[in-house]
C-alpha cells in the first residue's frame, strides 16, 4: 500500500465536497426535518387517540391509561429540547417494535399456557352461567307453541297477543298469566299471527324492534315454574326450566332429581362425571405442563417426534448449505456465460410461494400417479411407503421425501447467503495458500470454508430454529403421515409443531388453545436452549480471524 | 429563543392533530332501526344481502353483510370482540356441537309449520344438547356425494357386485391403478369413504337414549363392520380403491373418459360439464348394508351477540321466519350450488335433484364437538388398508383406529 502515495504535484486538489451521508444529514436537521417530525409525531399521535377511543368503547380501561401515559411520554421525548433526551429518541421506536411483536404475544401465550383456554371454555363465568340457564330451557312434556304479535293495552303497557298453534285458541299473556280472548275479536293473518285484536293496538313496524329487551324478558307464566317466552317477535314458545342455579352457594341443582353441580375450579360445573356445558375460561395453573408429562398421548411419541424434528431440521441445514455452497461456487467462475441467468433461475424456488410448491410437490412425488415416479419408471413409495430398509428403522421414504423437498426449498437461501460470503473473502488469504502449494481441495477445507462460517453460521443456526416448526413443509406435504402402527396418533413425518397441532386443535373435544400454548413454550425452550448452545460453539470459529 | 417558538408551534399542530381525528371518530354515522350484521362466505354474499335486505326494508331494519371465509367463521365467532361480532352467521352444521357448547349460538324455536317444512334430519343436523336437545340453526341447503357414472362407457349399477365387475373391466381395460376413483390422497379422507364405511356396516357414534350423540360409542371397528372388512382387503388386492388417489387424478380420468366410476360431490359437475361428458350421479350399491354418504347441511344461526346488540327478536325473525321460506331456500341454496333444504323449494336443477336422490337415507356428519377426533384417525385406517402393496389387513387398520379415537376423546 505504500506505493499508492506517490505525490501528483501537477494536479490541483478537487475541491472540498462532503459525503453523501454528511450532506443528508445536513439537509434533515434543517426545517425539512422538523417538519417530517411534526408530521410522524401527529401519526402516531392519531393513531394513538383512534385506538384510545376504541379501547374506550370496549372498557379496557388499564389498556386506556398506559397508552395515554405511552403517548404523552413519547411527545415529551421527541419536543424537549435537545440534549437531555437525545438517547432516548434513538431507543424508543425499537423498543415499541420490541414489545409489540416480542413482549407482548410471548406474555399473551404464558397467559393463555396458564389458563382453560379451549372449546367450552371460552366465556366469562357470568356469561356462561347466563348460557346455562338459557340451555337448560326445555319445552313441558305437552307444551304449546304460539304465534304471537306484541301489543299495548288500553293503558299502553307491553302484552302478547297469542294464537295457540295446536288447539286455535286465542290469548293475552301478560306477565300475569294468560286469559283467553273470544275468538271473534283477534283477526289472524294467512300464518296465524293475530293482525288486529279489540281493545289493544298491536306493535308493527320499527318499533317493535326497539322492545327487543323488553320482550327478551318477557314471561306469561303458566304452570309450575314454566312460562311462554317469546322467540323473536312472532313466536312464543312454553319452557320450562330443568336447573336451577343457586347463587348462594354457586351450584347448579337439576329440578328433576335434585343433583347438586358444583363449581369443579376448572371452569365448569360437574356432579361426578357429568358436566354442564358451556363452562368459562379461568386459570388452571400449571395444569396444561403437568398434562403434558402425565398425558399418555403427548409422553408416548414425544422421543421419537423429537429426534425426527431434530433430524428433519438439521439435516434440511446442512443438505441445503452444502448444495447451496455448491452451486454458489460453481458459478462464481469469473467469465462465466449467462452468470445472471443461472443465479436467478436458482432463486426461483424461494420465489414462489411455499404452501403452493408444497402442494405441487404433493402430487409430482405421488406413489402412483406422481410425475416424479413416471419419469423415472421407479416405484418409490414416497408418500405411503415405509422404511427404506427393513433392517434399518428410523429412515423411511415419507421423511426422505420430506427433507428432500426442504432442501429444495431451503438451498436458493443458502446459495444467495454464501454467494455473498464468498465475494467477501479476501482473494488474497487464497492466493497466498495456493502459492504454499495447498489444493483445490486443501485451500476450501483450511481457508474459504472457515472463513465462510464465521458468516453463515449464524444464518445456519436462525435457519434451523426455523424448520424445527416448520409446520408448512410438513403438514402441506405429507400431513404428518403416514400412520403405519395401526393406531398410531403420531404420523411417520410428524414434527413437534405439527403434532402440537394435531394433539390441541383438531383432537379430544374440540380446540384446547391452552395446551397448545404450553407446549409452544416447551418448544420455544428446546429451540432456544439448542440455538444458544450452538451460538456458543460458533463462538470458537471466529478465531480464525 | 427560536427553538422554543418552534416547539410551540409544533405543540400546537399536535394538538390540532389529536382534535381532529377525535372529532371523526366520534362522529359515528347512527341509522335508524336496528342494524343486523350478518357474517357469510363471498359465494353466498351477494344472495344473503339481497334476500336479508328484502326483508329489512319491509321491518324498517338494516342489514350490513360482511363477507368472511366460510372455514374461519366457526373459529372467529370465538375471538371476535362483541362491537364487531356478527348477529347472524352462514354456518356448516357440523360447528353446532363447538359452538353451542362455547355458548355463543342462540337456541331457536320454528314454529310447527316452519319446521314441518324441513326434513327431520336436517333440523337433527342442527340440534345439539347434552342434557336438553335443542336447536341451533335453520337449515337452508343439503350437499352430499354420490357415486357419478359416465353413462356413455357404463351402465348404472344396480348392484355393488356389477359396480366392481365393470369397474374392474375398466381398470383393466386402461391399464389403470384403480377402479373406483374416490379421492383419498397421504391425509385420508374419511367423508369421501363414507358410502364404503356405512355400507359395510359402520357408524361413527351410537346415539344415548335421549336421542344424543355419544362419544363414547365409537363404531368404527364394531363387530358387523370387522366382519365384513375382509372385502377392503378383497377390494385392495384387486385394486378396486387405491388410497393414492386425489381430487385431481379422478378429475383427470373421468373427464377423459378413462374411468367410468367417480364418487364425488356437486362441485365436481362444472368440470365434467365443461369436458362434455354425459354421466348421471346416483347412491353407491349397497354392500352389506345401504352404501349412504354423509350429509353436509349448511344454514343460519343467531349469536349470542345479538342479545347485546338488542338485535335478538329481529335476529330470529329474519332467520326462523324469513330464511326459512320457500322463495328465500331457493336463492340462497342456488347462490351455494346446492339443493335448498325446505322440501317446498325444490331444486330446479336436474343433476341436483340426482344428488338429492342419491343422499337418500343418508347419515348427517356428526355435529359433536369429539368428531374433530374421528375424522383424521378414520381416514388413516382406510389409507393404510387400501394402499396396495404393504398394505395393512382391514380389520387391524379399523381396531387400531378405534383405539386411538377413543384414546383422544378420553
Amino acid at each position: 500500500m505504500s506505493t499508492a502515495t506517490t505525490p501528483t504535484l501537477s494536479v490541483e486538489p478537487p475541491p472540498f465536497r462532503p459525503s453523501l451521508i454528511a450532506r443528508g444529514i445536513a439537509f434533515f436537521s434543517g426545517s425539512v426535518g422538523f417538519a417530517i417530525k411534526i408530521a410522524l409525531l401527529c401519526a402516531s399521535n392519531a393513531l394513538a387517540v383512534w385506538a384510545i377511543y376504541v379501547l374506550i368503547t370496549h372498557s379496557r380501561w388499564p389498556a386506556v391509561v398506559v397508552l395515554t401515559v405511552a403517548t404523552v411520554l413519547i411527545d415529551l421525548v421527541y419536543l424537549a429540547p435537545r440534549r437531555k433526551t437525545l438517547p432516548l429518541k434513538f431507543l424508543i421506536p425499537g423498543t415499541v417494535f420490541l414489545i409489540g411483536f416480542q413482549i407482548i404475544p410471548i406474555l399473551f401465550t404464558i397467559n393463555v399456557a396458564l389458563s382453560n383456554y379451549s372449546t367450552g371454555h371460552i366465556l366469562t363465568q357470568g356469561q356462561a352461567i347466563a348460557a346455562i340457564k338459557i340451555n337448560s330451557l326445555s319445552p313441558p312434556a305437552n307444551g304449546r307453541q304460539y304465534d304471537i304479535a306484541p301489543a299495548r293495552d288500553s293503558s299502553g303497557k307491553l302484552v302478547l297477543i297469542m294464537h295457540d298453534e295446536t288447539g286455535g285458541k286465542v290469548y293475552v299473556g301478560t306477565p300475569k298469566g294468560l286469559t283467553e280472548l273470544p275468538k271473534g275479536d283477534v283477526k289472524l293473518g294467512a300464518t296465524g299471527q293475530p293482525t288486529a285484536a279489540k281493545g289493544y293496538t298491536i306493535i308493527t313496524g320499527a318499533e317493535l324492534f326497539t322492545l327487543d329487551q323488553q320482550l327478551r324478558d318477557f314471561k306469561v307464566p303458566t304452570t309450575g315454574d314454566a312460562a311462554i317466552q317469546p322467540q323473536g317477535t312472532a313466536i312464543a314458545v312454553e319452557l320450562k326450566p330443568t336447573l336451577r342455579y343457586d347463587s348462594k352457594r354457586n351450584v347448579f341443582i337439576r329440578i328433576t332429581d335434585g343433583t347438586v353441580f358444583h363449581d369443579n375450579g376448572l371452569g365448569s360445573f360437574v356432579s361426578g362425571r357429568e358436566e354442564l356445558e358451556p363452562g368459562w375460561k379461568t386459570y388452571v395453573g400449571f395444569r396444561n405442563f403437568s398434562q403434558i408429562i402425565h398425558n399418555p398421548l403427548v409422553r408416548k411419541p414425544f422421543l421419537t417426534i423429537f429426534l425426527w424434528t431434530f433430524v428433519f431440521a438439521a439435516s434440511t441445514v446442512f443438505f441445503s448449505f452444502a448444495v447451496g455452497l455448491f452451486l454458489a461456487i460453481a458459478l462464481d467462475k469469473r467469465g462465466l456465460r449467462f452468470q445472471r441467468l443461472y443465479r436467478s433461475v436458482l432463486v426461483i424456488p424461494w420465489a414462489i410461494p411455499g404452501f403452493l410448491s408444497l402442494l405441487v410437490w404433493a402430487g409430482l412425488l405421488n406413489d402412483d400417479f406422481g410425475v416424479v415416479n413416471n419419469l423415472f419408471g421407479i416405484h418409490v413409495p414416497w408418500l405411503f411407503g415405509g422404511n427404506v430398509f427393513s433392517w434399518l428403522p428410523f429412515i423411511s421414504w415419507p421423511r426422505i421425501a420430506v427433507i428432500l423437498v426442504s432442501v429444495w426449498l431451503t438451498t436458493p437461501y443458502f446459495f444467495l447467503v454464501s454467494m455473498g460470503s464468498l465475494q467477501s473473502i479476501p482473494s488474497e488469504l487464497t492466493e497466498a495458500a495456493r502459492v504454499d502449494g495447498g489444493g483445490a481441495w486443501q485451500v476450501f477445507r483450511r481457508v474459504t470454508l472457515p472463513l465462510l462460517l464465521v458468516a453463515v453460521a449464524p444464518l445456519m443456526i436462525a435457519s434451523f430454529a426455523f424448520n424445527f416448526n416448520n409446520f408448512n413443509n410438513v403438514y402441506l406435504l405429507t400431513g404428518g403421515g403416514p400412520y403405519n402402527g395401526a393406531s398410531s396418533i403420531a404420523g411417520n413425518t410428524d414434527i413437534l409443531i405439527s403434532y402440537t397441532y394435531k394433539l390441541a386443535i383438531a383432537s379430544g373435544k374440540g380446540s384446547d388453545y391452552g395446551l397448545a400454548s404450553a407446549v409452544a413454550i416447551i418448544i420455544f425452550i428446546l429451540v432456544a436452549g439448542i440455538s444458544a448452545i450452538s451460538f456458543w460453539k460458533t463462538k470458537s470459529l471466529e478465531n480464525v480471524r | 429563543m427560536q427553538n422554543s417558538l418552534k416547539r410551540i408551534w409544533a405543540l400546537l399542530g399536535v394538538t390540532a392533530a389529536i382534535g381532529a381525528v377525535a372529532a371523526t371518530s366520534a362522529v359515528a354515522s347512527h341509522k335508524a332501526g336496528p342494524t343486523i350484521v350478518i357474517w357469510t362466505d363471498a359465494n353466498r354474499a351477494a344472495s344473503v344481502t339481497k334476500v336479508a335486505n328484502a326483508w329489512a326494508a319491509s321491518k324498517g331494519a338494516n342489514i350490513q353483510v360482511v363477507t368472511k371465509d366460510f372455514g374461519s367463521i366457526e373459529t372467529a365467532l370465538g375471538t371476535v370482540a362483541s362491537a364487531d361480532a356478527p348477529d347472524v352467521v352462514v354456518a356448516a352444521h357440523d360447528w353446532t356441537g363447538q359452538l353451542a357448547a362455547n355458548g355463543l349460538v342462540e337456541p331457536l324455536f320454528p314454529s310447527k309449520t316452519v319446521a314441518a317444512q324441513f326434513p327431520p334430519y336436517t333440523l337433527d343436523a342442527f340440534s345439539y344438547g347434552t342434557a336438553v336437545k335443542k336447536l341451533y340453526g335453520i337449515p337452508v341447503q343439503i350437499e352430499n356425494i354420490a357415486l357419478l357414472v359416465n353413462t356413455k362407457i357404463a351402465k348404472v349399477p344396480s348392484t355393488f357386485a356389477q359396480l366392481e365387475t365393470e369397474a374392474l373391466a375398466a381398470k383393466k381395460k386402461n391399464h389403470l391403478s384403480f377402479g373406483i376413483c374416490v379421492q383419498q390422497g397421504s391425509g385420508g379422507d374419511a367423508y369421501h369413504m363414507y358410502p364404503f364405511f356405512s355400507g359395510l356396516g359402520g357408524y361413527v357414534f351410537g346415539v344415548n337414549k335421549a336421542g344424543n350423540l355419544n362419544p363414547k360409542d365409537v363404531g368404527v371397528a364394531n363387530p358387523t363392520f370387522l366382519k365384513n372388512s375382509k372385502l377392503i382387503d378383497k377390494w385392495n388386492k384387486e385394486g378396486l380403491i387405491n388410497s393414492k388417489t386425489d381430487y385431481s387424478v379422478c378429475d383427470s380420468a373421468f373427464t377423459k373418459s378413462q374411468t367410468p366410476f367417480w364418487i364425488t360431490g356437486p362441485w365436481a359437475v362444472s368440470d365434467i360439464q365443461k369436458a362434455g361428458v354425459s354421466f348421471k350421479a346416483v347412491q353407491v350399491p349397497p354392500i352389506a348394508k345401504a352404501s349412504v354418504p354423509f350429509l353436509g347441511v349448511n344454514g343460519m344461526m343467531v349469536t349470542k351477540f345479538a342479545t347485546t346488540h338488542n338485535v335478538d327478536a329481529a335476529a330470529k325473525d329474519l332467520v326462523v321466519n324469513y330464511f326459512s321460506t320457500p322463495s328465500a331456500q331457493t336463492q340462497l341454496a342456488a347462490a351455494g350450488g346446492r339443493a335448498p333444504a325446505n322440501v317446498k323449494a325444490r331444486a330446479t336443477d336436474p343433476i341436483l335433484a340426482q344428488f338429492g336422490r342419491a343422499g337418500k337415507g343418508g347419515v348427517p356428519m356428526p355435529n359433536i364437538p369429539q368428531m374433530s377426533s374421528v375424522w383424521s384417525d378414520l381416514g388413516q385406517a382406510w389409507v393404510r388398508s387400501t394402499k396396495g402393496a404393504g398394505a395393512m389387513p382391514a380389520a387391524r387398520s379399523f381396531k387400531g383406529a378405534a383405539r386411538a379415537i377413543s384414546y383422544k376423546i378420553g
